[in-house]
C-alpha cells in the first residue's frame, strides 16, 4: 500500500494525513476499513496513566575533590548509586526519608512524595536538593556531598522505564470487609466501588495486538518529549490469552521505554500518590502506528465493546487472586458495571482526557513535521511465558 | 435531600416546629468518646444525626460529620449542650476546591464520590463537579493522586 520511506517523505513535505485512533474508529465506522486505509498515512495513538516501573538515569558531573557516591538523596528521595561514580538512578515508586522529620515518622503528610515527584520536579525546572555519601579511595578523595541541582546543571538525565505501556489491565475491586488501599487507589469494601487503569480502545497496545508495526527502535512520543521503545517491559506476557481481534484479555505485553527528560514537559509527567500504598509517576506516552495495509487500519478500528478486562478481588492477598469475570471496557467507561448481580461505580485511573490529548499532540507533531517515524530495528519477542517464584507458580489463568 | 442543609443558614428564621437542618463538625476530646452522643441527641433533644462521616477510635481525639436536623429551638439547645460536654463544633460550611492546574482528569475521585457530585463527561472524559450535589464528605480529597483537591473553610 505505501511503505514507511513514503510516509516519511510526506512527513516531511508536510503533506501526511495523520488522524487519532479515535477519529480512525469514527471514519471506518461512517466508511470502511479499505477506504480509510487508503486516505490515511499514520494513526497516532497515546495515553496518560501511572507507570510506576519508571525511573530517571542522572550523571551529576564529577566534583572536585572527586566523590564515588554510595549514597544519594534527592529532596530526600534515595537514588541508586551502585554504577560509576556520579551515575543515579531515581526510581519513581522510592518514598522520601525526610531525614530530620524521626519525630512523626507515621505521619501520611510526609510519605507523600516520593523519586516520581522528585523526576517531574526536575523536568519542571526545580531545584533539588542533592545529598551524597562517598565512599573514599585512591581516586575519589570526597566524603559527602551536597549541592542543589536542576534539569540544567546536570549531564545526562533521561527516563529508563522498565515497564511501561501495559497492553490492557484489570479491573480492581474489594469484596472483603474493610477498605482497602491500592496501587489502584482506594478500593472500598464489599464491592464499594470498582477501578480500571487501562484507556481501552485508545491504548496503544490494543490497536496493535501482536506488535506488529512497532519495535525495538520505534521512535516514540514520552513524557512530552521524543522517546524510543528500548526493549520488552518487564513482566512481558504476550501469551496472556486473547479474543478472536487478537486482544489480550488481561495484562499482556509490556515495553521498556527510554527518552531525554530534558526535553520533557511537566505537562506529561506528573508525580503522583496513592494513599497508603505510595508514590508514583503519571506518564503520557504516545506510539504511532503507520498505515502499510489495510490490516494496520483494521486493528486500529477495535472499540470498546471488542475489548475486555478481568475483575479482580484486591481482598484476598495472593498473586493469582479470584476474578469476577471479564468487563468490556464500554461497559467500564459508562461508570457503572455490574460485578456478582450488584451495580457498583466504576472510575478510571488513567485519564481518558489526557489521554485523547497525546494523541492529539503527537498528530501535530508528525503534521508539523517534526517528528518522523521510524522501523522497529528488531521485534520484540513474543513468546515469553510468565514465571513466578514459586513452585506452583502457574501462568495467570482467567477462564 | 442533603443539599437542603447549605441554605440553612439564609433562611433560618426561627419559628415553632420549624424542622432544620444543620451540617456541623464535631471534634470529640479523648473522654468524650464513650458518650453516646447521637442517642442523647435524638432522646434528649430529638434531633436526628446523620453521620456522614467519622473518624473515632478509643484514646484519640475523635471527629464527627454529622447533618443535624430538628426544631430550630431544639437544634440550638442541643448545640449548647454538645458545647457544654467540651465537644468542639463547627458548623462553618465547607466547600470542596478542585484546582483546575492541578487536576489530571484521572476520575479516581469519581468512583468514591457517594453522590456522583464529582462524575466524568460522557464525551470528553473531563472531570465534572456539581457543587450542589457534594456533601463535602471528603473522601475525594485523599484519594486523590496528585494532590488536586482540598477543602475551604
Amino acid at each position: 500500500m505505501r511503505t514507511l520511506a513514503e510516509i516519511n517523505d510526506k512527513i516531511q513535505a508536510r503533506k501526511a494525513v495523520v488522524w487519532t485512533v479515535e477519529e480512525v474508529k469514527a471514519r471506518v465506522q461512517e466508511s470502511s476499513v479499505a477506504r480509510v486505509a487508503k486516505e490515511v498515512d499514520v494513526i497516532t495513538t497515546g495515553t496518560f496513566e501511572p507507570m510506576e516501573s519508571s525511573g530517571a538515569i542522572i550523571n551529576l558531573g564529577q566534583t572536585d575533590p572527586p566523590i564515588k557516591i554510595r549514597q544519594c538523596w534527592l529532596d530526600g528521595v534515595s537514588a541508586y548509586s551502585g554504577f560509576g561514580a556520579v551515575d543515579l538512578y531515581l526510581g519513581a515508586t522510592q518514598v522520601a526519608e525526610y531525614i530530620g522529620a524521626g519525630d512523626v515518622p507515621d505521619a501520611e503528610e510526609f510519605r507523600d512524595r516520593g523519586g516520581g515527584h522528585v523526576i517531574a520536579d526536575l523536568i519542571a525546572g526545580k531545584q533539588v536538593h542533592l545529598r551524597a555519601l562517598g565512599h573514599i579511595t585512591d581516586c575519589y578523595s570526597r566524603a559527602s556531598f551536597e549541592t542543589t541541582i536542576t534539569c540544567d546543571t546536570i549531564n545526562q538525565f533521561y527516563l529508563f522505564n522498565p515497564r511501561n505501556l501495559y497492553q490492557n489491565f484489570i479491573v480492581g475491586v474489594n469484596g472483603g470487609d474493610r477498605p482497602l488501599f491500592t496501587y489502584l487507589g482506594p478500593l472500598q469494601p464489599r464491592l464499594g466501588n470498582a477501578v480500571y487503569s487501562n484507556p481501552g480502545a485508545l491504548s496503544p497496545l490494543m490497536n496493535d495486538p501482536d506488535l506488529e508495526t512497532i519495535g525495538i527502535g520505534t521512535r516514540i512520543f514520552l513524557g512530552g518529549g521524543v522517546g524510543y521503545i528500548a526493549w520488552e517491559g518487564t513482566q512481558h506476557f504476550p501469551l496472556q490469552k486473547r479474543l478472536p481481534n487478537r486482544t489480550p484479555i488481561g495484562p499482556a505485553a509490556t515495553l521498556a521505554l527510554v527518552g531525554d527528560a530534558k526535553q520533557m514537559d511537566a505537562r506529561w509527567v506528573r508525580g503522583c500518590y496513592f494513599k497508603s500504598y505510595g508514590p508514583s509517576l503519571m506518564l503520557g506516552v504516545g506510539i504511532p502506528l503507520p498505515v502499510l495495509n489495510e490490516a494496520i487500519v483494521a486493528r486500529c478500528a477495535v472499540t470498546d465493546q471488542d475489548l475486555v478486562a478481568p475483575v479482580v478481588d484486591f481482598s484476598i492477598p495472593r498473586r493469582v487472586r479470584p476474578t469476577f469475570g471479564l468487563v468490556s471496557y464500554a461497559q467500564l467507561k459508562t461508570g457503572r458495571v455490574r460485578i456478582d448481580g450488584k451495580a457498583v461505580r466504576v472510575a478510571p485511573l488513567a485519564s481518558l482526557f489526557l489521554s485523547k490529548q497525546v494523541a492529539i499532540e503527537l498528530k501535530q507533531w508528525i503534521e508539523a513535521g517534526q517528528f518522523t517515524l521510524t522501523e522497529p530495528v528488531a521485534s520484540i519477542p513474543m513468546d515469553r511465558a510468565f514465571l513466578a517464584q514459586d513452585r506452583w507458580g502457574s501462568q495467570i489463568t482467567i477462564d | 435531600m442533603r443539599h437542603d442543609a447549605l441554605n440553612f443558614q439564609s433562611n433560618g428564621t426561627r419559628s415553632r416546629d420549624y424542622v432544620v437542618k444543620k451540617r456541623a463538625t464535631l471534634t470529640f476530646p479523648k473522654r468524650a468518646v464513650h458518650m453516646p452522643v447521637t442517642y442523647r441527641l435524638a432522646k434528649d433533644f430529638n434531633v436526628a444525626a446523620n453521620i456522614i462521616r467519622a473518624q473515632v477510635a478509643p484514646n484519640q481525639i475523635g471527629t464527627l460529620v454529622v447533618e443535624l436536623s430538628g426544631d430550630i429551638d431544639q437544634l440550638d439547645a442541643a448545640i449548647d449542650w454538645l458545647r457544654s460536654q467540651d465537644i468542639g463544633i463547627s458548623t462553618a460550611s465547607r466547600e470542596i476546591v478542585i484546582d483546575e492546574e492541578t487536576c489530571v482528569h484521572c476520575g479516581l475521585c469519581t468512583g468514591v464520590c457517594p453522590t456522583e457530585a464529582l462524575n466524568l463527561d460522557p464525551q470528553t472524559f473531563r472531570l465534572n463537579f456539581t457543587r450542589s450535589r457534594c456533601v463535602v464528605c471528603e473522601q475525594c480529597i485523599p484519594t486523590c493522586p496528585v494532590q488536586a483537591i482540598s477543602i475551604n473553610l
